[in-house]
């Protein structure tokens, strides 16, 4: 235990024991595999639940009293709940490590976190298809505000109101509590793909495909299998060492 | 009326905190927030009577909780800082940093990080 000599080499120790506990602590790739598994399932839940509806175009659209093509894709319940059951299984892994492993987890601000977001994006998602989806041309309700549904800024929303805030977010919070810089460097390659249109248009897949969403699920959920990947190889060392 | 002489850092340092043992106990219950017995032993490499006669001295004193209890048939002994124990831990890294600094500037901060570890 090298806590002693000059004041310094005292300060190092106590940052050595720090970094050691932390390493017990940590069980990144845990939470990781699981969001990943949840999103790439959403290709999945897309795939199945692709429907090409025809419904009468809006009195706005140059093709008034003709149809429109309206595709609908994905269940309203497959995120909300899976999401809440691995928040769920990732409290229940960490307090179950912990007990394995003699050492308190600090990861409880990360779940408190990822459940209210989850309350207020499946509440947000709720108040927006309340009277259900939007017909092309009409605009979309989000929290009153009523917003040209083809818009940019929409879009953004519409990203930012879904698993950038309730999983990129919490993923802040947890590389915060684990103090990680390459979780906190991995949540910001995690949230740039889900904020920016990067895995939607590029892929010259038609919205008409059932494959559409392949893309908009495959680059995240691909990312948080390769950082579970990273992290759980990383840890075998430790384990190794431990046991 | 006349300013009082700094007082030099070292008569800062609490005995009982600064035993290098019991400083390394509290600096591993303040991370953990909650420890076992058999990870401090590990972790601070020691025998379990020399640790026993370690936390019944910040037990005392009354820096640390300790909580007996069965995991099954295992027993178990957990240990977490009190609130005093937390601002002594603190105490003592303001008073090794106020040396530190004291050492390499000849004069003390008016008032150093008070955090007992990194940010990151």
């Amino acid at each position: 235990m090298p806590l002693q000599g000059t004041p310094q080499e005292v300060l190092a120790g106590l940052d050595e024991l720090t970094r050691k506990v932390r390493s017990a602590q940590r069980g990144t790739w845990f939470p990781l595999l699981l969001l990943s598994v949840l999103t790439l399932g959403g290709i999945l839940v897309s795939r199945f639940t692709f429907q090409v509806l025809t419904v009468p175009c809006p009195a706005t659209d140059p093709a008034a009293g003709t149809g429109c093509t309206l595709v609908k894709q994905g269940s309203p319940l497959y995120w909300p709940i899976g999401i809440a059951l691995a928040y769920a299984a990732t409290a229940f892994f960490y307090i179950r490590r912990s007990r394995n492993r003699g050492v308190g987890t600090p990861v409880r601000p990360y779940i408190l976190t990822g459940i209210a977001l989850l309350g207020v994006v499946a509440a947000t998602t709720f108040w927006s298809t309340r009277h259900g989806i939007p017909r092309p041309g009409e605009p979309l309700d989000f929290w009153g505000l009523h917003l040209d549904a083809g818009s940019a800024m929409t879009g953004f929303l519409e990203r930012l109101v879904g698993n950038a805030t309730d999983v990129g977010l919490p993923l802040l919070v947890l590389s915060w509590v684990e103090r990680s810089r390459v979780l906190l460097l991995l949540t910001a390659v995690y949230l740039a793909i889900e904020l920016a249109p990067l895995s939607t248009g590029w892929s010259g897949i038609p919205f008409t495909s059932p494959w559409f969403f392949l893309p908009r699920y495959a680059v995240p959920g691909v990312v948080l299998l390769l950082g579970a990947l990273g992290f759980g190889l990383a840890e075998l060392p430790r384990r190794r060492n431990a046991s | 009326m006349t300013d009082q002489p700094e007082q030099h850092p070292v008569t800062g340092l609490d005995d009982v905190v600064h035993q290098r043992v019991r400083l390394g106990i509290l600096t591993v219950a303040h991370q953990a927030r909650r420890v076992e017995f058999g990870f401090l032993r590990t972790t601070l490499g020691l025998t379990a009577g020399n640790l026993s006669q370690h936390l019944a001295v910040l037990e005392k004193a009354g820096l640390v909780d300790i909580e007996k209890g069965y995991e099954g048939k295992r027993a178990r002994t957990w240990l977490s800082l009190t609130p005093a124990g937390d601002r002594a831990l603190r105490d003592e890294v303001v008073q090794l940093k106020r040396l530190i600094h004291q050492i390499e500037h000849g004069s003390s901060p008016r008032s150093p990080d008070p955090n007992p570890v990194e940010p990151w």
